[in-house]
């Protein structure tokens, strides 16, 4: 990669730069700007459902279990634990989860009890990794695989005997309710159905997240702030973000590194457990083996993505759940439409780079990029089911390679620490 | 230095879903949920001298379905022949060493006939049969095993899906219908082509939406009730009024999108209508495509106990009963008649399903 810094794709995952400050104004319309290549690529193709009510309803429920995993991985890495067994707790998650749900027969008790399951999972990892210093990945890749075959030994033994369970699956799970703002139905309804330019897009899109939201989506979402606020804005979080950074320095300040890093990770499994009590609960409805198809990895590389921060990785599971709704619900039309925006974003970074910032060999990659995919765009009518299948994939490894350049992970994530080590 | 734990990180991130995916292959055909009555009997005795080995698929006895059809098989098998049965689970993820393991296991125990339980066993049956030329081998959905000693077991899922394809056809007042697959592989093809080709023979312009949840190497699409979900909710938001899943555990999802959008669903393998883990769907199925791997189980236990086994594919299809649509609920009661003409015309060879 010639270019050291290229400008990411889209704005709304753009990490926030070192020059350059992400402010709300600028976020907003990045995402206006958005909705309006959605409807120009929405109008050319005719692929309705790119901004439909359902697609964004069916991105915002595949997004939370992944932004959830990915919140766990922050606390813990932000901590200095890399946690490669979201996936584990994630699992232990559906499971509890559904556990709670049908035990106490309520599924608020289950959303307790999945966040219980994670940090169980996460106490696993705490002991071996802070107490005893074992390698993270290992002790992660160890968890992912107790995971597993825990819950389908619990399977066996509780859910087997339910009426409509099995040694795979729970019986049905009670549901969690739901929020929608009545008033706003029928009007957007009405608007959203005669595919005006860009007031039908936003009536889709506004509709998608005013209707039959549910109780849990909502508090997924505000966990993101509030994982900002306690880890930017107080005292506790900067510290913990310090055993992090360099521990042998918050050791030196009086902080107890093991209890923080303690901490993080368990706050880490129980985020990840609340991810995997979503998939049963509420996106599911069932708790099922197997179920989390490796959300939690990809929690993880939405973490990433979003360069250790929690905006940036709710912004790379908004894109996945995005992608994954897309090809989804109407997988070689709404995907070939995508191709339109594809191709049309990378012809305003070609112009970017050679108006803006004079790179006139990265412009001309960049232009001819976007003229191969419009080419691809425009000379086929639909993709085939077996490429659409991995466009969420895709579209993240591209931004991620993309933007790998300049991410930033905490200067001690993943290093082993020592109490007293400094001398 | 950075840079490369970045780097290192992300490589790791990676491995593991594409270690997922690999763990998921061996998710199979196993399907549906809920617990069917079928208690294990104990041993009977071995009154018809004949030791039965069978090998499932994951899941196991208790799945609700595919496993729990053979089991129903051989449980019959075991009251009625007076054979002897020794069974034998697998675990998600293993290797086919694992399975060859397993099947050696039995056949070194004395076990004849062994029977394998779905196309994951494949490879696996056509080495150990090798083995063991006196053991008599049987494999349920596979027909790439070949061997002197290896019979296969395969269904006419066409057939059944034409069937139940007609019935969507008939059923479906906007004349826009949905399939639903879990993985993308040549099995569930089958159930595709046929559903494609009875709704066209009821309506000819029928629009048809068609989606497959995974691509193969990744089987995560045969236990993912979440994509189901929202897979079929885009077909109902599409226009679609019935959807038909040949998605195992995903399949509940798109009964509960099913629900959500007050549209109809068709269920797979066994009589999803009747299953006590989809209750809450049961005023949403339709129908469902049956197939009977207890019926192909059992023959097979029945032609080895009067030595008339004979090896190469055994296609249990509409005429031999192998498979059928159910009508538990009544709700398609009224184009009863018409499907039974077209299950006529099949068997009569008629009308020829294609497979792909």
């Amino acid at each position: 990669m010639t270019a050291t810094d290229l400008p990411v794709e889209r704005p709304v995952e753009t990490p926030p730069a070192r020059r350059f400050r992400l402010s709300a104004p600028m976020l907003l319309l990045g995402l206006a700007g958005l909705v309006v290549l959605l409807s120009v690529a929405r109008l050319v193709t005719g692929a309705n459902d790119i901004t439909s009510a359902g697609t964004v309803s069916a991105a915002l429920g595949l997004a939370v279990p992944i932004g959830l995993a990915g919140l766990g991985g922050l606390w813990s890495e932000r901590a200095g634990v890399v946690n490669i067994g979201l996936e584990g707790m994630m699992v232990l998650g559906t499971w509890f989860g559904a556990w709670g749900a049908l035990q106490f027969h309520s599924p608020w008790a289950g959303v307790l009890a999945g966040a219980i399951g994670g940090a169980l999972g996460a106490a696993i990892h705490a002991v071996a990794t802070v107490t005893f210093g074992v390698d993270h990945i290992i002790s992660g890749v160890a968890i992912n695989i107790v995971g597993v075959g825990f819950t389908q030994y619990l399977s066996q033994l509780v859910f087997n005997g339910m009426p409509g369970g099995g040694t795979k699956n729970s019986p049905p799970l009670p549901k969690l309710g739901t929020v929608s703002l009545g008033f706003l139905d029928d009007p957007l309804r009405t608007l959203e159905a005669t595919h005006w330019f860009v007031l039908s897009d936003f009536a889709g899109v506004l509709r998608g997240i005013t209707q039959g939201v549910s109780w849990f989506t909502i508090l997924a979402i505000l966990l993101v702030p509030l994982s900002f606020y306690v880890l930017w804005r107080t005292p506790f979080g900067l510290r913990l973000r310090a055993c992090g950074e360099r521990p042998v320095a918050a050791e030196s300040l009086g902080v107890n590194v093991y209890l923080y890093k303690w901490a993080a990770v368990l706050v880490s499994g129980l985020l990840a457990g609340l991810g995997g009590a979503f998939l049963s609960l509420v996106a599911a409805g069932i708790y099922r083996d197997g179920q989390t198809g490796g959300r939690g990895y990809i929690g993880l590389a939405a973490m990433i993505f979003g360069n250790w921060r929690p905006g940036g990785l709710a912004g790379g599971a908004a894109l996945f759940g995005y992608t994954d709704a897309l090809q989804l619900r109407q997988g070689g039309i709404s995907v070939h439409a995508l191709l339109l925006v594809v191709a049309l974003l990378l012809a305003a970074v070609a112009v970017y780079q050679l108006v803006r910032q004079r790179r006139g060999i990265a412009a001309l990659v960049t232009g001819i990029v976007a003229i191969a995919v419009f080419a691809i765009f425009a000379l086929t009518d639909t993709v085939p089911e077996q490429f659409t299948s991995f466009t969420p994939h895709l579209t993240t490894l591209l931004v991620l390679s993309l933007a790998s350049q300049r991410l930033r992970m905490p200067a001690a994530d993943g290093v082993p620490y020592r109490r007293g080590q400094a001398k | 230095m950075l840079r490369n734990r970045v780097s290192k990180l992300a490589a790791t991130t990676m491995g593991g879903v594409l270690l997922m995916a690999a763990a998921a292959c061996g998710g199979g055909d196993d399907t549906t949920t809920g617990a069917t009555a079928g208690a294990s009997s104990a041993p009977a005795e071995a009154g018809g001298g004949a030791k039965v080995g069978l090998a499932y698929d994951i899941g196991g006895r208790g799945d609700g379905s595919f496993n729990d059809a053979a089991a129903k098989g051989l449980d019959q098998a075991v009251s009625e022949l007076k054979v002897e049965k020794k069974e034998l689970e697998a675990t998600a993820g293993e290797t086919d060493a694992q399975k060859e393991e397993r099947l050696r296991l039995l056949a070194n125990g004395g076990y004849n006939p062994v029977i394998a339980v779905g196309f994951a066993y494949s490879g696996s049956v056509a080495k150990v049969a090798k083995e063991f030329p006196d053991v008599k081998f049987a494999i349920v959905d596979d027909d790439a095993a070949k061997g002197d000693n290896i019979s296969n077991l395969m269904f006419a899922e066409e057939q059944g899906s034409f069937l139940v394809g007609a019935a969507a056809a008939l059923k479906s007042e906007k004349g826009n219908i949905g399939f639903v697959g879990g993985v993308d592989v040549p099995l569930i093809h089958k159930f595709e082509a046929g559903f494609e080709a009875g709704a066209k023979a009821v309506k000819p312009d029928i629009k048809i939406q068609s989606k497959y949840l995974t691509q193969p190497p990744d089987f995560g699409g045969f236990g993912d009730p979440a994509k189901g979900k929202t897979a079929a909710q885009g077909m109902y938001d599409a226009g679609a009024d019935v959807v038909y899943q040949a998605a195992g555990g995903s399949g509940a999802g798109v009964f509960e999108a099913a629900k959500a959008a007050k549209a109809s669903a068709i269920g797979v393998d066994s009589d999803q209508a009747a299953l006590p883990a989809y209750a809450d769907f049961k005023d949403v199925i339709i129908t469902s495509m049956i197939k009977k791997v207890d019926v192909a189980v059992f023959d097979f236990l029945k032609n080895f106990t009067t030595g008339t086994v004979k090896p190469g594919p055994t296609v249990y299809d509409l005429k031999a009963g192998g498979v059928d649509y159910s009508t538990t609920g009544g709700k398609i009661d009224d184009i009863k008649p018409k499907i039974d003409e077209y299950k006529q015309k099949i068997i009569g060879g008629e009308i020829s399903v294609p497979t792909s």
